[in-house]
């Protein structure tokens, strides 16, 4: 059986454990064995954010300490990928020998969807759902990693499933980590609209591949429109994945 | 032009509540996206026609003070006079001295954010030199005392009953009418007037052409050809980062430029000058000075990263695609260039500390790089002027971050180098963050965090984390039970 690495955000970690549990599920079932160093924790993305450069480097380096050896690492989640693969290199400018081993592993990092579609070749994963669904583009999955075939091709191989097309789907929820507090005014606005965009696309579930996009579409929805839901992209693939959501 | 960058939150949530603004701003900037994506159709490869417009503008930077020079010895030799000025004062009394010197009652201006950026019109009107915008936008926004809007549309927002009733008040409008055309009308005759006296005209620099002394100005509405070429004194103010080295060079800046603003091949007017009226010439101002301002430029020019915000051309593509300037609108963001655009350049122009809510203001979506014609990474910089601020640096007037924060961070770090003491700390955190729950979700917190809280909820965090999940995965196919989650 293939092994590949397992990296699994803070968000996902702390508040969606179900999307990671469903990531394994699905990875499994696909022959992949999923490896999950103990040693991880956090990618350093909000360090970064905020303009801890410093601390941004000592999590870098726990990261690449952890998972440097890997020959693929999968997440689900685009944004955290995009930290490794273009800000850890940034962040090494005066460190040459850090900077080549991020250099090294940032060409390994895969977004769940796009290790699926473009590592492994897959695209029907054996899922069935009756019903239409939407699809969220997350900016760093969309802009960042210019995946946004490879969600959508996984969804049209579901059986039963019609993949309707989402006004506005490639502008930007709102969440942003800390924008989304420190700006709520401008973040609610954001997440209205694209909660609206949804509503009026008439899919019964709006699927996303970003975990910081489903806690805040996920939040605005469990608030104000509690029969409708968002849902992580490998929670609809994996088998009894849906469950409890 | 009153400097307003630090009373941020206060105009969002003042522009947030503007019924006009907001029905605006569902249409004008997907309407302006579309005409963009039309227009760059017409390229038979966009992306290299944007990455060349990025790699002229990345050599006009890299070569700045040698292309500048080269500039001012070929527009000398045109006949045009050339002033340097460091900073908005200099430029403005310069200016002032000229209008002063030739006995102008008032000068004529084609729309320029330099001169915006300047105050020039306050210094100007308060000295008994009256400017008259002449862009039919900015004329209204000038005479309603409104900052712009939007760059390209600065009282775009404004509403035609508005309109009516300043140009009966204020141009001479004999009816009162809603009619655009008439209200265009209106406002034509009464700038024709204007030009038809007019000494002296100020207009900005779209592109200055090294190799020629050439400057250049696009337009649709053919007021700043007017104001070029109606006056005997002609005065050109450009910021320094408008040289670009070819004629060729601003051809394709062109190209780029009105195809990225307004999705048009090419504006309704073009206006190249090189030097005043010649003798065998017919029209044309019989003098031309070009003022080339600094005001800070040398100083990002300085540093290797800032400098890439110097390659800009103000198209407003940004603007237009921003999900943050979509819902705010032109006016939250305080000085004179507004959206990425204005978050890029005015922490750099004004300083850090004034200007905190600017470069924090973004969800770091990346729409802004996806279509800037010249290759700026928007995101990177605001992530750039972050990292400076918390180190309270002095060039860029860093103002260092609030104790409470760095100390997170310091513990932070200390969990996240550290697996043992970071499951520890989560567990020791859940409790507190847990502490309201209801049907496994969040609903209020208090303290820092209440911002997310207003209109959403969060998921309780887990009472097993996917860490303590993995390991009970684990520990039970280890005895040969299976996997089963």
């Amino acid at each position: 059986m293939k092994n590949v690495s397992l990296f699994i955000p803070c968000t996902v970690n702390l508040f969606l454990p179900h999307i990671g549990e469903a990531t394994v599920i699905l990875l499994r079932r696909l022959g992949i064995n999923p490896v999950y160093h103990e040693e991880q924790t956090c990618c350093g993305q909000p360090a970064i954010n905020a303009g801890y450069q410093k601390e941004a480097q000592k999590a870098a380096k726990h990261f690449i300490k952890v998972f440097g050896d890997d020959e693929q690492v999968v997440s689900p989640s685009g944004s955290c990928v995009c930290t490794v693969k273009y800000h850890y290199p940034e962040l090494f400018e005066n460190e040459p020998e850090w900077r080549r081993r991020a250099e090294e592993l940032a060409p390994r990092m895969f977004e769940l969807s796009q290790y699926l579609v473009d590592v492994l070749n897959v695209e029907d994963v054996g899922a069935s759902f009756a019903g239409k669904v939407t699809y969220h583009e997350s900016c760093h999955i969309l802009r960042g990693l210019g995946v946004s075939e490879q969600p959508k091709k996984l969804i049209k191989a579901v059986q039963g499933t019609q993949l309707v097309p989402l006004n506005a789907a490639e502008s930007c929820c709102g969440f942003g980590g800390e924008f989304a507090n420190n700006f709520p005014d401008i973040s609610e606005s954001m997440v209205k609209d694209k909660v609206e965009n949804y509503l009026s696309s008439g899919a019964d579930l709006l699927l996303l591949c970003e975990p910081g996009c489903l806690l805040n579409i996920g939040g605005f929805l469990s608030r104000n429109h509690p029969g409708k839901k968002a849902m992580h992209l490998a929670n609809f693939l994996a088998p009894n994945g849906r469950e409890g959501q | 032009m009153e400097i307003q960058t630090e009373q941020f939150t206060a105009a969002v949530k003042r522009e947030l509540q503007n019924a006009r603004s907001r029905a605006f701003l569902k249409v004008m900037p997907p309407v302006l996206n579309m005409k963009r994506d039309i227009g760059l159709s017409t390229f038979p490869n966009i992306d290299a026609a944007q990455a060349y417009g990025a790699a002229i503008r990345q050599e006009a930077m890299a070569r700045l003070p040698e292309l500048l020079e080269e500039f001012e010895k070929n527009a000398l030799a045109n006949g045009a006079k050339v002033f340097w000025a460091r900073d908005a004062k200099e430029a403005n009394e310069t200016i002032l001295q000229l209008a002063k010197e030739r006995g102008v009652k008032y000068v004529t201006k084609g729309k320029s954010m330099v001169t915006e950026e300047m105050g020039l019109n306050e210094i100007l009107s308060k000295n008994g030199v009256e400017p008259w915008e002449t862009d039919l936008g900015e004329f209204i926004a000038q005479q309603l005392h409104r900052p712009p809007f939007h760059i390209v549309g600065p009282a775009i927002n404004v509403a035609v009953e508005e309109v009516r009733d300043l140009f009966m008040a204020k141009a001479n409008m004999k009816e009162p009418t809603l009619d655009p055309v008439q209200l265009g009308y209106a406002a034509r005759l009464f700038l024709r007037d204007k030009f038809h006296h007019v000494q002296m005209g100020i207009t900005g620099v779209n592109m200055a052409v090294a190799e020629t002394g050439t400057i250049i100005n696009v337009e649709n509405e053919g007021n700043i050809r007017l104001t070029k070429s109606s006056p005997k004194t002609q005065v050109s103010v450009m910021s320094l980062e408008k040289v670009v080295p070819t004629m060729k060079d601003a051809l394709h800046m062109i190209r780029l430029l009105s195809r990225n603003c307004t999705g048009q091949k090419l504006t309704a007017y073009v206006s190249m000058d090189s030097g005043p009226k010649k003798k065998d010439e017919i029209d044309g101002p019989e003098e031309l000075f070009i003022l080339i301002i600094d005001n800070g430029r040398t100083k990002i020019y300085q540093d290797l990263k800032a400098r890439d915000a110097l390659r800009c051309i103000r198209c407003a593509a940004c603007l237009n695609i921003c999900p943050v300037y979509g819902q705010i609108g032109g006016y939250a963001y305080g000085w004179a260039y507004s959206g990425p655009m204005g978050q890029v350049l005015n922490p750099l122009l004004l300083g850090l500390d004034r200007t905190q809510d600017l470069y924090r203001a973004t969800t770091l979506c990346g729409a802004c790089k996806s279509v800037c014609p010249v290759g700026i990474d928007h995101p990177s910089m605001f992530l750039y002027y972050r990292s400076k601020d918390v180190l309270g640096d002095p060039y860029w007037k860093g103002k260092k971050r609030p104790s409470s924060e760095k100390r997170f961070f310091k513990a932070w770090i200390s969990a996240v180098t550290r697996a043992w003491l970071w499951n520890l700390g989560i567990r020791m955190v859940r409790p507190l963050i847990n502490k309201d729950v209801h049907d496994g979700v969040i609903s209020k917190m208090k303290g820092p965090f209440q911002g997310w809280f207003r209109t959403r909820d969060l998921p309780a965090m887990a009472a097993k984390t996917f860490h303590d999940r993995w390991k009970e995965i684990k520990s039970r196919e280890a005895q040969g039970e299976g996997y089963r989650v």
